[in-house]
């Protein structure tokens, strides 16, 4: 697809009452949606625990994931730290690139402060929880392009 | 009055617990698995924790997730419903360290209790019968066979740590005992990492009989009367009623009044319960469940008495309001336990209803029947006037139950119901072997 076509296509999708298109070419695939945050924010909403059939919206709150990152999960439940002390600087900062063995966050449990450890190099690309906020197992942590 | 409670458990009792809950005003949360993150109790309790992954090591077994959850959650008290965490004492313990109450009797009761060796050692003392056996657990095979020529053949070897069938072996002769012997504490080990065993006299084809206990540690107990879980499969109880066809008016009031004066000794908290065999007219002790039962509704439907609200008003620190005067056992009640035999997409669900009927369940038409955990999928629980207008209304609740995508053991229920032998009332725990072997042929 032409660098002009993509752009075509951004007005013609501006103006359409579509929320959502998804063009597949190839190995190239072009995903436009309306009404959806950008996902580089550092503060995703925090994760709700909600009930039932709410719980399929909590992954629609979730920023569209993009194709070349992927997710670290809470392994447990506690509460999450960005940095290990209220007054020091974060482990990570959006943008930050860690090497494997590096640490993300802290995980609180029962008095016990779990170093979340990263294992693979890789770019933060989005932190999705804010700080001081509760987590459940698997709870979307971080958004991470692998390098 | 506790104003929030976390449920570490899932399925049928997590239900039955937050229907509960919301009578009396408490909000829930509901401690789940990934695997259960579409189930009913999601829906009903008014937040849900994820705790962990499918496999219950890791969920619901998961303690530090669970008591992390709790207390973020600003819970009060954790109830741990039936199975899992249930009868852990290491567990209680923890509960309570937190600052949370556990819902259930002290970590030190549930541990005497969860000691099969020194649990009947604490109900003879109490003047309990108990089963003819080694008083301690077994050290080796001289040992062994010192105390089983004292009991006489056949005899069982059971797991002091143990439950579940695992680590129990009958044997009939001295040739068998050493072998077998070997056998039982390998699988005691195995399953318990305890390997202790001891000796026990054989009954064969005992009735297994119960008796329901309420209790505040302040020393007010009650009893509901008994329940009779004789129908059972691979030691799986299949059928609870109650009053038992199979125990005497004597009988009973002796039973419990042991029950009553055990669990008054051990300062015990909460629901639980007091298993024994029955064999020819005299009765012995089995063991303690230091928890609600599965088949508890059977012992509210003849009381009258929410067993889930005075567990939880008993252990978080109220006196129980109710004596034994207050208590009229009336009528008769059975309950059917519906297990899956396959996992799979429940396609229809269309549960019976009627006079007196009563479904304890977690499912509904589109949900999943995870293969993870047990296979216990409902309890249709029923009332009469006498067993035969309790039999006659569990056939007509189980004619009308459908439950389409999943095999389900339902026809077996009704067989067992219509049997001559279940009707009678005249039978011990190889009834199932009989009804199962004539339908063979």
């Amino acid at each position: 697809m032409e660098t002009k076509e993509i752009f075509d296509l951004f007005e013609r999708f501006e103006k359409s009452s579509l929320s959502e298109i998804r063009i597949k070419q190839g190995d190239m695939e072009v995903v436009l949606k309306k009404g959806v945050e950008p996902s580089s924010t550092s503060c995703a909403p925090p994760p709700v625990q909600i009930p039932g059939q709410r719980i399929q919206e909590k992954h629609n709150l979730l920023p569209p994931k993009k194709s070349d990152t992927e997710v670290i999960s809470s392994p447990m439940v506690g509460t999450f730290y960005r940095a290990p002390a209220p007054d020091a600087p974060a482990f990570v900062e959006v943008g930050s690139k860690v090497k494997s063995g590096d640490t993300l966050c802290i995980l609180e449990a029962m008095k016990l402060m779990n170093e979340l450890e990263v294992e693979f190099d890789c770019e933060i690309v989005n932190v999705m929880v804010e700080n001081a906020k509760m987590v459940e197992f698997g709870t979307p942590l971080f958004e991470v392009r692998r390098i | 009055m506790i104003k929030k409670l976390l449920i570490a458990n899932r399925g049928e009792i997590a239900v039955r617990i937050i229907r509960t809950c919301k009578e009396m005003g408490i909000k829930t949360v509901v401690a789940y698995s990934q695997a259960d993150k579409d189930s009913l109790s999601l829906r009903l309790a008014d937040k849900a924790v994820c705790i962990g992954p499918a496999n219950s090591k890791a969920s619901y077994l998961n303690v530090r997730n669970i008591i992390t959850a709790a207390v973020l959650e600003e819970c009060e008290a954790i109830h741990p419903g039936v199975g899992f965490l249930a009868e852990n004492p290491a567990f209680a313990r923890e509960v309570t360290e937190a600052g949370v109450i556990f819902i259930g009797p002290d970590a030190e009761v549930i541990e005497l209790l969860g000691d099969k060796v020194k649990a009947k050692q604490t109900a003879s003392k109490n003047k309990i019968p108990v089963i003819p056996g080694s008083e301690e657990s077994v050290q080796n095979e001289g040992e062994a066979l010192k105390a089983a020529s004292e009991i006489g053949f056949p005899i069982i070897i059971k797991a002091a740590a143990g439950g579940g069938g695992k680590g129990m072996r009958i044997v009939h002769d001295k040739k068998q005992l050493k072998d077998i012997l070997k056998i039982a504490s390998h699988e005691a080990e195995t399953a318990f990492s305890d390997g202790r065993v001891y000796l026990e006299k054989y009954l064969e084809n005992p009735r297994h009989v119960e008796v329901q206990i309420l209790a505040d540690g302040k020393g007010n107990v009650v009893h509901l009367g008994e329940r009779d879980c004789t129908v059972q499969q691979n030691h799986q109880k299949l059928i609870e009623e109650s009053p038992s066809p199979g125990v005497s008016a004597e009988m009973r009031k002796e039973m419990s009044e042991d029950a009553v004066r055990l669990f008054k000794k051990l300062g015990y908290k909460g629901a639980g319960t007091i298993e024994f065999l029955v064999h020819n007219d005299n009765y012995y002790f089995m063991e303690v469940n230091a928890r609600v039962q599965v088949e508890h509704p059977v012992s509210e439907y003849i009381s009258g008495v929410d067993i889930i609200k005075a567990q939880i008003l008993t252990c978080s620190g109220e006196q129980l309001t109710l004596s034994q005067k207050d208590i009229t056992l009336n009528g008769y009640a059975l309950e059917c336990r519906i297990n899956a035999k396959t996992p799979g997409k429940v396609e229809l669900y269309l549960p019976p209803g009627g006079f007196k009927v009563r479904v304890d369940s977690f499912l509904f038409s589109g949900c999943e029947v995870s293969p993870f955990y047990d296979a216990l999928l409902a309890k249709v629980i029923v009332h009469g006037s006498d067993r035969m207008e309790g039999i006659t209304r569990m056939q007509r609740a189980l004619d009308e139950f459908i439950i389409d995508g999943v095999k389900t053991n339902i026809g077996m229920q009704k067989n067992i119901l219509k049997h001559p032998l279940f009707r009678k009332g005249n039978y011990g725990t190889d009834i199932l072997s009989h009804i199962l072997k004539e339908e063979k042929n």
